[in-house]
């Protein structure tokens, strides 16, 4: 299994364009950002943060290359500088509290979407032009064009505030001690049915459309004409035959969808005030903690790369046509 | 041409996506006749639910609804339709300069394209905004456009490279034509129903896009859009109090116009994609098969 060049250099090129936007764009900004951080700092500036902060935000006196080495050195021993709100921790600290919980909340969504959109999607093209197929479809393509904001905002008003449902707020109930039992898992459980709610819609509509598109190219190829020659059962042909091929552009599909998903989870976890990554990137925002925001940009672009490259391994593993043209 | 215009207005549901966002454009173009008044002004008590005299609500400042959600349309649609026309350009741009003069151009583009593609956009977009402050719809636009435009240029960027060597391209290159005019007198008026599907979906993400800054308050306070709006009535707590209606409204208007470009958009894909199709044709071909598999049967 061999990768090739090609994808890595994306990759590289992606990652270095990340770093160079978080380099640049304070530097390219009228009206420094160094002075109103260290104004927001207040009575907690010592001279060594003060000094930090000026480093990384290009307040010196010392050639832009120098700057941007200095940077990238930086960067690579996780230095990702210091959080003006929650001074006097740093952003790879704080980022680290948020990022389970980001993970458990996007990784849950797209595991039940995939479920369902995948299955929805197969059905949709196996029975192509039926009643099934002509509702569920059109349905699907409204799905990813209504913001999340919206659905994230009804549902917290119909299950939230409305039917009082299910609990408001959090990750789990701050009056328990997060411990490894039933009660805490049970709270956990109960208080991400709603994000994951909010956070699939637009992805069982974006599988469903990818899924049924590529099922209809697979089901014209001869071995699925070879399992229906055979008497196989209709399901078998549907689910053994055509479903696990046609699922390969799905997959490539989640990967490069991981970055969109961020963005709902941004938007989901301030409506329903989810500790994790797309909360402290609202209030570091809103307060204007730039080394947070820069280390958020970072986060998420690696963790979208890993995803790609992950997919393109499993592909080559799944998929025998790859698999043979780098043997 | 003439036949994927019938089968356009055939399809019901690109006429009803139509409807929509017909009226919308409307409404918001005739918001003067239809709402007068100072959106911005304080008309009523804090919070009061819809009445004959206020048919959306108030807002907690006292604000129409109603004439908050009309003037809304405003800035929404423009920024929306324009940011998604300027990402269509680019991309197809790139995506046809790419395809078309191939080699290390096409390396350099292609790779550019694709990282960009796999850089998640919302973080980028917040970060861009939180530096440059307060955004106003301009800044927003450029911001948008600047980071969405890779879907376009790979899509058309496939499209060329299929094109590029096709006769009448080749005899025009015989015959001389420059490089631009190839490009866009040769080969762009093929992109059509491409380049369709690319301005609607891009006209979606731009509204996805727009609303989720504005929600999350990076855009202008004093200004009255569907996402400002949203972005009030979330600080004001709107939905603890059930003030529903003043969620609603916005809610209500962005839906609206997702829908209409959603159906829009699938009418589109269906037909640049005709193996898509699921329309009367199709059901009359599936069911010859049908009819033809239990023939077959019958001669087992």
């Amino acid at each position: 299994m061999r990768l090739s060049p090609r994808r890595l250099a994306v990759y590289c090129v992606a990652f270095l364009f990340a770093i160079l936007v978080n380099f640049a764009v304070p530097r390219l900004m009228p009206g420094s950002p160094v002075d109103s951080m260290i104004a927001q700092l207040g009575p907690r500036a010592t001279p060594a943060a003060i000094e930090a902060i000026r480093a990384r935000f290009g307040a010196i006196e010392k050639p832009v290359l120098e700057q941007f080495v200095d940077y990238v050195v930086g960067l690579a021993h996780f230095d990702l500088g210091v959080s003006v709100k929650y001074y006097p921790q740093t952003v790879t600290e704080v980022l680290g509290r948020a990022l389970g919980w980001t993970a458990f909340l996007v990784v849950t969504a797209i595991v039940f979407s995939l479920c369902i959109g995948v299955s929805l999607g197969a059905i949709a093209a196996w029975r192509r032009g039926g009643r099934f197929d002509t509702i569920i479809t059109p349905f699907s393509v409204v799905m990813i064009a209504v913001p999340p904001v919206i659905i994230a905002l009804a549902t917290l008003f119909f299950f939230g505030v409305t039917l009082r449902l299910l609990p408001v707020g959090y990750a789990y109930d701050p009056n328990l001690d997060p411990g490894l039992n039933f009660t805490f898992f049970g709270s956990v459980f109960l208080h991400a049915v709603m994000p994951v709610l909010t956070l699939s819609p637009y992805l069982i509509g974006e599988f469903q459309t990818t899924m049924r598109s590529s099922m209809i190219s697979v089901l014209g190829e001869d071995y699925v004409t070879m399992g229906r020659a055979k008497g196989l059962t209709e399901t078998a042909v549907m689910f053994s035959y055509a479903a696990r091929n046609a699922m390969l552009p799905v997959m490539t599909n989640v990967a490069l969808m991981l970055g969109a998903v961020f963005g709902g989870s941004i938007v989901t976890e301030i409506v329903f005030n989810y500790p994790g990554l797309g909360l402290t990137l609202y209030t570091a925002s809103v307060a204007r903690d730039y080394p947070m925001i820069q280390g958020q940009l970072l986060l998420m672009t690696l963790a979208t790369l890993g995803a790609n490259l992950l997919v393109d391994i499993i592909y080559g593993i799944v998929d025998p046509r790859v698999r043979e043209s780098a043997a | 041409m003439s036949s994927s215009f019938t089968l356009f207005w055939r399809q019901k549901k690109a006429l009803a996506g139509l409807v929509i966002i017909l009226s919308l454009c409307l409404m918001a173009l005739f918001a003067p006749l239809i709402a007068p008044g100072d959106p911005s002004a304080r008309v009523g008590r804090s919070h009061q639910a819809p009445t004959v005299e206020h048919y959306f609500g108030t807002t907690k400042m006292g604000r129409d609804v109603y004439s908050q959600f009309v003037w809304g349309a405003r800035p929404s649609l423009a920024v929306g339709f324009a940011t998604g026309l300027a990402i269509t350009a680019l991309g197809t741009v790139v995506g046809l300069v790419a395809g078309y003069f191939g080699g290390r151009t096409d390396a350099t583009l292609d790779l550019l394209t694709n990282a960009v593609l796999v850089i998640p956009n919302i973080p980028l977009l917040i970060l861009l905004a939180s530096f440059a402050g307060t955004v106003g719809p301009w800044a927003i636009m450029a911001i948008i456009a600047l980071t969405s435009w890779p879907w376009g240029a790979r899509m058309t960027r496939s499209q060329t490279l299929a094109l590029r060597n096709r006769e009448f391209i080749v005899a025009a290159r015989m015959v001389g034509e420059p490089g631009w005019r190839i490009i866009f007198v040769e080969i762009l008026p093929n992109l059509a129903p491409l380049i369709g599907i690319n301005i609607v979906g891009s006209i979606i993400y731009a509204i996805v896009a727009q609303t989720t800054l504005e929600y999350l308050g990076f855009g202008d306070p004093l200004s009255v859009t569907w996402g400002t709006m949203l972005y009030n009535a979330q600080n004001s707590s709107a939905i603890i109090l059930r003030a529903w209606w003043d969620i609603g409204a916005p809610a209500a208007g962005i839906a609206l116009t997702g829908l209409g470009l959603a159906l829009i958009n699938f009418t589109f894909d269906e037909i640049a994609n005709p193996q898509l199709r699921s329309g009367p044709a199709l059901s009359r071909w599936l069911r010859l098969n049908r009819l033809r598999r239990r023939e077959l049967g019958a001669a087992q």
